[in-house]
């Protein structure tokens, strides 16, 4: 076997599981448009009633109102209608805003995509930072600092952090903007800086005790201890060996987390008063306003599967032994 | 008319986190004034740049035919104008029509200004006023002003500068609506233009008020312009700019008041009240309202069918109680269905008989509990339904399940979501198995018929199926009467039969609460927000 019929092969398997992971994601997808479409007409109340909004219409206006939204038509045709639309990028028209769902949510995504960006990066410094710290100087005074920060920081709802947040840096001491999403750069910064603290207080935590763990567990390893015991510098051993065979847990439960973080901004959106996905989505489940609904679930979804199809990606490029195991395979 | 649920929940939430403040005082009715009235605030110094109002919600439209709720109505009514206006005293006077006469009981023909400009530089004309008053009419528009115009036969253009209605019957009412959302005139190229559009926030309105659309940042901001070529010089806009801020959540707005990141705001959480009336960033008024808080009986076949359980549950409550835990003070227990405000029409003698003939139910537990006793429907159950929105809700709730325990029944308090509560008010699933359950319900013209019209056999928000022919008839009588007195006589009648009956049981009336940062002054605090150019009278504090 020469070389390059190995490496063609070894491509075409690659191309093979490409392929496959991209199926799949397109079938994770089309099955939860099923039921997120399904599921939302299965849904108590009258899409048609919330129309006339709380009026006793008359049959022919009724009826008018039924036709124009398809209402009539049967479920397989709604269905087939929508995810037609769907495919060619129109999500339908929003019953509240009398708009397109496209320019709804585009209105609100970057505000949310730039809290959720913020979020991340302060998950990824502070929470591996304060993890590493934690295992390096386990049982010293520092280790028992981050442990008992940790503790506190995991048991904080979004929803106080935002309270007390807002009203002692807000209120109180008026560094911060209380109220909106800013305009411009630094303006917009300045504005997102509490509620990504708000929002992301809980997930450090948790991303700080998944990187302690994870270090403790290599820490522990044969062939740690002997490249220790051997006299390599320990600095050089912890970011070769150790930081770098932990960051796999790191990073899976970090992407989970991030793309999880889609539906849990309502509440800081809310009590910041900024204009997000979230928020949005609250309001729309209230009013039934399903074309929006159905988007924002199928982004959501979507987004939890492109992060995992990302971190699937990432694992083999920082952890050799993963990107072994995978071209035996 | 009656709110849209949406409404009805602002108006319960627009007083949230509500807390027994002891430094409230009380009502005043008990004697010590804890609240006045004011009708308005000192004029402006001058002129503003720019400011900054809150808003419980946002609109989903500014489109006048889905105007009816506070958020919307609130920016419109300084962006479109009706052929009358509302004013904060709430009368009515001309504005978009010059004059209006009634040449025959089933026809209303309205003058149009001259000389009146569009923001968009085009000039109104009559053909204008039947485009924006026949999209009422229009079933695939399903506008939410279709019960003002249910009497309507056509709407024409009758000379260069005159529109006619013409109706099916008399309907002393219909002329009324034209100084609120229902009388609203829009550029007809404009509907022809963006039609499903129209309203939206790409799009906008193009209307004649003192303030032009500019921008609307979905989900944060709506911003209004002044109009340079306004008609009436009265009312020409202090500011260049409004900004509209949409702040869900009680405490975000109260806290955005505090750091005077926002100007001002109606409808203030009545929990911040104490700590809004005293501070360096503002000063907090309040003004005439048409708002009722009342219990709907939904459920006219159990214990509460009979009419005696109705008033003997009115009787239970404890009001003075719910006024003063519930709304910090700032209210006053309801003699009936509608306030004295919406007699304002009504000839003064007609006026005050009508409040002294009304039945009283003072707080009488023991009275209460022998007359439910006639009844024989001891411990019967009572399901009052709530949703946990704040506590002004929760407060009045458990006041209204202790006076169904002291009058024997057995109260069950079902607490439903926030969004399941809208419902009710729309679905007549939503509210199988309840007996009771809270609304806050405002006119949106001076006259009580807005009220009793919709407690007529058949009407939708008619929750409870409650019938009488006799009030029906008196109401017929009132909607077609169009003499002030042979008006205000048969709606007295259609009133004293309700009071008497209870379809709904009233527990108090508020103010309008109003917030102005220092910065800021100018504005009239009255219900007449929701149709009149409030925000053109705001400019800068001396």
């Amino acid at each position: 076997m020469s070389a390059s019929t190995l490496s063609r092969s070894a491509l075409s398997r690659t191309a093979i599981a490409a392929a496959r992971r991209l199926l799949g994601m397109a079938v994770t997808l089309l099955v939860t448009s099923f039921l997120v479409f399904s599921s939302l007409y299965l849904a108590p109340g009258d899409p048609a009633s919330f129309l006339v909004r709380g009026r006793s219409p008359g049959p022919q206006e009724l009826a008018a109102i039924r036709q124009q939204y398809g209402f009539d038509d049967p479920f397989p045709l709604r269905y087939w209608h929508w995810l037609d639309g769907v495919l060619h990028g129109d999500f339908g028209r929003s019953y509240l805003f009398h708009q397109s769902v496209g320019e709804v949510l585009w209105s609100r995504l970057p505000a949310t995509l730039l809290l959720i960006g913020v979020s991340a990066l302060m998950i990824a410094v502070v929470g591996v930072g304060a993890g590493i710290v934690g295992a390096l100087r386990r049982g010293t005074r520092t280790g028992s600092a981050v442990l008992l920060l940790v503790t506190v920081g995991a048991a904080v709802p979004s929803f106080v952090a935002a309270i007390v947040l807002r009203s002692v840096l807000g209120v109180n001491l008026g560094w911060f903007p209380t109220i909106g999403n800013g305009t411009g750069v630094l303006d917009r910064l300045h504005h997102v800086v509490l509620p990504a603290i708000a929002l992301s207080v809980t997930f450090m935590a948790l991303v700080t005790r998944v990187t302690s763990a994870a270090m403790l567990d290599e820490m522990r390893r044969e062939h740690v201890e002997v490249a220790l015991s051997r006299g390599l510098p320990r600095r050089t051993v912890i970011r070769r060996h150790v930081l770098r065979n932990a960051l796999g847990p790191i990073v899976t439960v970090g992407g989970l987390l991030v793309s999880g973080m889609l539906v849990s901004t309502a509440i800081v959106e809310t009590a910041f008063g900024m204009s997000g996905i979230g928020s949005l989505l609250i309001q729309s489940v209230d009013e039934l306003d399903f074309q929006v609904v159905q988007a924002i679930v199928l982004l959501v979804v979507a987004a939890f599967v492109v992060v995992n199809a990302l971190v699937d990606l990432v694992h083999p490029l920082i952890d050799p032994r993963v990107r072994a195991a995978g071209g035996a395979r | 008319m009656r709110p849209s649920p949406r409404s009805l929940l602002a108006a319960v939430t627009a007083a949230a986190a509500l807390t027994t403040s002891a430094c409230a005082g009380t009502a005043q009715q008990t004697g010590a004034a804890a609240y006045k009235l004011t009708s308005t605030t000192p004029a402006a110094a001058g002129d503003i740049d720019s400011f900054t109002w809150s808003l419980y919600g946002e609109p989903t439209s500014i489109d006048y035919a889905y105007s009816f709720d506070f958020p919307p109505n609130q920016i419109l009514a300084n962006v479109c104008e009706s052929l009358l206006r509302w004013n904060p005293d709430l009368t009515t006077s001309p504005s978009l029509a010059t004059s209006y006469s009634n040449p025959t009981p089933t026809t209303w023909v309205y003058q149009i200004r001259p000389g009146v400009h569009f923001h968009d530089g085009t000039v109104l004309s009559a053909d204008d006023v039947v485009a924006s008053l026949r999209r009422n009419l229009d079933p695939a528009v399903a506008g939410d002003w279709a019960y003002p115009f249910r009497n309507v036969q056509s709407i024409d253009k009758t000379g260069a500068m005159q529109v006619t209605v013409t109706l099916k019957t008399p309907d002393s009412t219909f002329n009324q609506y034209m100084a609120a959302s229902p009388g609203t005139v829009e550029s007809a190229a404009t509907l022809a233009k963006d039609g499903k559009d129209y309203g939206n926030p790409a799009d906008g309105v193009n209307c004649t008020g003192p303030f032009a659309f500019s921008s609307w940042t979905s989900g944060q901001s709506l911003v209004l312009k002044r109009f340079d070529d306004y008609w009436d010089p009265q009312l020409k806009a202090k500011a260049g700019q409004v900004k509209f801020v949409f702040l869900s959540d009680p405490t975000t707005r109260v806290n955005a008041f505090r750091t005077g990141e926002v100007d001002g705001g109606w409808m203030v959480p009545a929990g911040a009240y104490d700590q809004l009336r005293d501070t360096p960033a503002g000063t907090l008024y309040f003004g005439q309202n048409t708002t009722v808080a009342d219990e709907v009986v939904n459920n006219l076949k159990g214990p509460l069918g009979d009419a005696r359980v109705r008033q003997a549950l009115l009787m239970a409550i404890d009001r003075k109680g719910i006024v003063k835990a519930g709304a910090a003070g700032v209210g006053e227990v309801a003699d009936s269905l509608v306030t004295a405000n919406n007699w304002n029409g009504a000839p003064p003698s007609t006026a005050a008989d009508a409040a002294k003939a009304l039945p009283a139910y003072p707080y009488d537990p023991a009275k209460a509990k022998a007359l439910a006793a006639q009844a024989g429907v001891s411990g019967q159950k009572v399901v009052i339904a709530t949703s946990p929105l704040d506590s002004q809700t929760t407060i009045i709730t458990q006041a209204v399940a202790q006076a169904a325990t002291a009058i024997g029944l057995k109260p069950e308090i079902d607490t439903v979501s926030a969004d399941k509560y809208t419902a009710l008010f729309t679905d007549p699933a939503a509210r199988q198995g309840v007996d009771l359950f809270l609304t806050f319900w405002y006119t949106s013209i001076t006259d009580p018929l807005d009220m009793y019209g919709s407690l007529q056999t058949g009407a939708f928000s008619n929750y409870g199926n409650w019938s009488d022919p006799k009030f029906d008839a008196a109401v017929d009588q009132a909607v077609g009467a169009y003499d002030p007195a042979a008006h205000a006589a048969a709606t007295e009648a259609a009133q004293q039969i309700a009071m008497t009956q209870l379809p709904w049981l009233p527990l108090y009336t508020e103010p309008v609460s109003v917030f102005l940062g220092k910065r800021i002054t100018g504005v009239q605090p009255s219900i007449a927000y929701l149709y009149y150019p409030w925000a053109a009278q705001i400019g800068a504090k001396g």
